[in-house]
């Protein structure tokens, strides 16, 4: 692809696929939803200066503020914050010229992009989704809240969320494969920087958890597009989503905190000149967070009906994850004790996010006690306590701006603006959350509060435009410092410690003049186009030096105009996809059945938006896979321990653990549905089990032909090659002969997916492997054009081998929906 | 990577795993069924994942991620069911 434009250049922003433009996309546009979720703030906080309100919003429009502002900073502000200084910095902190895969990295973040324009224009489609940022079940359903909230616009809130989950899934699997296998030579794990660190945990969480919470919003959307019945019953469904929903959420909350803490752990070493203390401890204790991360689910559940030996065990596991956190605040306050300690503004702001993290967690403790939680559930004590820990990680992440704003932008910044900005900072955050806790016994999400709460209501509400004029500050000390700020030397900081402060501010594109190694035990750069150029010698255990041309010499591709092109596609298709409720219902009352399904009145406009939105994903897809996009790997890299597979495989295994767990959370609210009803009473929806067995031998035979395939690629054998792919494709195509066949046999009897709970988990959860036999399908026909128009595939047979995993992946969920619908 | 025998011994027994789960509800109890069943669908899962996805042949760290995802899974719907009991 051609050269990266310049970045004073519009064009460059739409192409580049560099890691540090993209860093740069990410920081600035999630910066601009914390502005629009600061904002709504600021709406509601002005709402609830007197109890029951001034009258500035209306009921809906204070629930749409509400549920948005916690969406948009949860989601749209705090990770893909995070993720900005993660893409700009964990390759310079590991020593990579860019991530594993740089196309799919401009792919997530337009998708990120394009999802949250979803969220806004979803206030536009007849309201925004209003139902808070937890949506719990029923009332994310039309059936319950047909007038307030069944909108199209809860559809785009829904469909947009879906989106940046994509854009997380995606992001994942590339940090992954990146972080594993892009390290210099000599960095060991134990000796990667604590913010590339606490950025690996992260997303390792993120790879289960979020999967969890697509898995929810694919059921949830299809109940609300499609009318199934997942969350709109009195047979579970409430559980159902609460396990779903906060199987990712607590997880969520570390997710979002682990960067800040990075982001702490590097300051703090910064500023007090010196090696965190118990650094190791500290890495310990950070894994074990992540394990214990997804064992208090149920600590959110205290008030449902599970059984109470269950939350006496969630109980115990919330109480055990304060511990590892106990030694993280320790070091970082034993650090400060044996160190000497410089209070410039990063430092000041990380100090902050300690102090207010530490009585967001003490606070905590008492949410975690089930007989309290009884009193404290659904209070503003849990507001409080949920922005003492939320707001202490943006905390962080101000100070993780200032700290890297030198490098980023080549600018030094003023210390007594930024220290200003911090006083503001500290007093409004304290103004606005702490009275929250004094206030406690006011509901939250509402604004009719008793009258004696109103001092503290008021005190919160002017803590809310202190805390948001710091913001003004904060702006206004980077932008005088990007127009009129000194130049920033290489490393501004007397004791920064890691590798991106070894090369100017900002870096160029290439990140590194020579090769970065840690063999000696120290960052040296060396010029090695002798050693990398001998193919294969082996430096230490887990340290590969593959035959591949000189680090110099291979030139690397930068941009690429079919991510966005991607992005545009989806954004259309999804939007189009809010508006198709209203024809279900027409669907589903022109067969005689009454069904509840939106507000909304038909409007063809979005079934053109489907339409327009897969065309353009169908050219794009295919401009996108015919692309020449040169990516080399590092010839010599730490890859311990997934040593051994290329770059896309390790990210094809990645994106295959997550499916796991979408498709397991999805087979799981079968299993957990049935056990609801009684095993014995769900109702078998197959006509016959001989369809299911006939497919079992369908999908079969197809994964046999695929590793033919796979053989024949290996033999450069074209022929062959093309006949597997083909026997492929039409076992495929029979596949889905014979699903239709199945789902029309019942439409012929009057039985749909809205018919019952057990026809909505049967059309759902075989609907959703059907899908991805359909994406499976037109990878195949891709494939079969490459090999027919170009001859793919014969010198390189990997994409083969990476299509058959998909496809034995897809072969294995059938072998187990086949028993559980079709014979149990 | 196995050759096109070993491929195709493994597509056979496969093929008779499959019918098995099938046969098992015809001619068995329910609850005799349902774990041999439950058994047949173990094995050809690491059958398909051991020799066609060639994780026997990947670094062990792949499956290692792998069944990490396979306990989430489990862990997710076995207390959430144990939650209701």
């Amino acid at each position: 692809m051609s050269d990266l434009p310049p970045m004073t250049s519009v064009k460059r922003w739409l192409v580049t696929t560099n890691h540090k433009d993209v860093g740069i996309l990410y920081l600035g546009t999630a910066l601009f939803f914390l502005l629009l979720g600061g904002v709504m703030a600021l709406a509601f906080r002005a709402q609830m200066w007197v109890p029951g309100g001034t009258g500035l919003l209306g009921a809906n429009e204070f629930n749409q503020a509400v549920t948005a502002h916690g969406l948009l900073m949860v989601f749209w502000f705090l990770s893909p914050f995070a993720a900005g200084f993660a893409n700009y910095l964990v390759p310079l902190q590991i020593g990579a010229d860019d991530l594993a895969f740089p196309r799919m990295n401009a792919l997530s973040y337009w998708f990120y992009l394009f999802s949250g324009i979803l969220i806004g224009i979803s206030f536009f489609q007849g309201g925004a989704y209003a139902g808070g940022w937890t949506m719990y079940a029923p009332l994310n359903v039309p059936t319950y809240t047909p007038a307030m909230e069944a909108t199209t616009g809860g559809n785009s809130t829904i469909l947009g969320l879906m989106l940046f989950v994509i854009s997380i899934t995606i992001g994942t699997v590339n940090f992954l494969v990146t972080i594993h296998r892009s390290r210099a030579e000599g960095l060991g794990l134990w000796n990667m920087p604590m913010f590339t660190w606490s950025w690996l945990l992260t997303v390792w969480m993120m790879l289960f958890a979020f999967a969890a919470l697509l898995a929810a919003l694919l059921l949830l959307a299809s109940d609300r597009l499609f009318l199934t019945q997942y969350f709109a019953t009195e047979q579970g469904s409430g559980l159902l989503w609460a396990h779903l929903f906060w199987f990712f959420g607590h997880p969520e909350v570390y997710i979002v905190f682990f960067p800040a803490l990075g982001i702490m752990f590097e300051t703090f070493q910064t500023f007090c000149g010196r090696r965190l203390v118990g650094r190791k401890w500290v890495i310990i204790a950070m894994v074990l967070v992540a394990v214990q991360s997804f064992l208090v689910w149920m600590h959110h559940m205290f008030l449902t009906t599970i059984n109470l030996e269950i939350k006496t065990l969630m109980m115990a596991t919330t109480i055990g994850i304060s511990l590892p956190f106990d030694l993280m605040v320790f070091a970082l306050i034993y650090t400060m004790v044996k160190g000497r300690v410089r209070f410039t503004t990063p430092f000041l702001f990380s100090l902050g996010a300690l102090v207010l993290f530490i009585l967001g967690g003490i606070t905590g403790v008492f949410l975690g006690a089930v007989v309290l939680d009884y009193e404290f559930r659904g209070t503003y004590w849990v507001v409080a306590h949920f922005h003492y820990v939320m707001v202490s990680g943006v905390t962080a992440l101000v100070a993780g701006l200032y700290y890297w704003w030198p490098k980023i932008t080549g600018k030094m910044y003023s210390e007594t603006l930024g220290k200003l900005n911090f006083a503001v900072y500290f007093i409004g955050f304290n103004l606005l959350y702490f009275p929250q806790f004094l206030a406690w016994e006011t509901p939250r999400r509402v604004f009719h509060y008793d009258g004696g709460a109103q001092f503290y209501h008021q005190l919160s509400t002017v803590g809310a435009f202190v805390f948001g004029a710091s913001f003004i500050i904060m702006f206004a000390t980077f932008v005088y410092s990007f127009l009129y700020g000194p130049k920033a030397p290489d490393n501004p900081w007397e004791y920064s410690r890691t590798a991106e402060w070894a090369v100017p501010s900002p870096p160029p594109l290439e990140n590194w003049t020579g090769r970065p190694s840690y063999a000696s035990g120290n960052l040296e750069f060396v010029e090695d186009s002798r050693a990398a150029t001998d193919g294969g010698v082996a430096h230490s255990e887990g340290t590969a030096t593959e035959a591949v041309a000189d680090h110099d010499e291979e030139h690397a591709d930068h941009a690429s105009i079919w991510p966005l092109g991607i992005g545009i596609g989806t954004f259309v298709f999804f939007l189009g996809l809010t508006g198709i409720t209203p024809y279900l219902v027409q669907f589903a009352e022109a067969r005689g059945h009454s069904v509840i399904g939106t507000s909304a009145e038909p409007n063809a406009a979005y079934l053109g938006l489907i339409a327009v939105g897969l065309v353009i994903l169908a050219y794009t897809l295919f401009k996108f896979g015919v692309e020449q996009f040169n990516v080399p790997e590092m010839a010599i890299a730490e890859r311990w321990p997934f040593g051994g597979v290329d770059n896309t495989k390790m990210g094809v295994w990645v994106f295959l653990a997550s499916d796991v767990v979408v498709f397991g959370a999805a087979i799981g609210a079968f299993v957990f549905l049935r056990i609801h009803m009684g095993w014995g009473n769900w109702e078998t929806i197959p006509f016959a089990s001989w369809p299911g067995l006939l497919n079992t031998y369908v999908l079969l035979t197809s994964s046999f032909t695929v590793i033919m395939a796979l053989v024949f690629a290996e033999r450069k054998n074209k022929k062959g090659l093309l006949g597997a792919m083909g026997a492929t494709l039409a076992l495929a195509l029979t596949f889905m002969a014979v699903k239709a066949y199945e789902y029309g046999y019942k439409f012929s009897i009057g039985e749909y997916w809205w018919t019952s709970l057990e026809h909505s988990v049967y059309f759902v959860t075989t609907g959703l492997h059907a899908l991805h036999v359909i994406l499976g399908v037109l990878i195949a026909i891709f494939m079969i054009y490459r090999i027919v128009s170009v001859d793919a595939y014969l010198e390189d047979h990997r994409p083969v081998e990476f299509f058959g995993l998909y496809w034995h992946f897809v072969d294995i969920v059938w072998v187990i929906l086949f028993p559980l619908f079709y014979l149990m | 990577m196995a050759d096109v025998r070993t491929y195709a011994l493994i597509y056979v027994v496969l093929l008779v795993l499959g019918t098995g789960k099938f046969a098992f509800f015809e001619f068995f109890t329910y609850q005799i069924a349902l774990a041999a069943t439950i058994a047949l669908a173990v094995a050809k899962i690491l059958l398909i994942a051991g020799y066609y996805q060639h994780l026997l042949e990947e670094p062990r760290s792949i499956t290692y991620m792998m069944g990490m995802a396979v306990f989430m899974v489990f862990l997710l719907a076995v207390a959430a069911g144990y939650s209701i009991q």
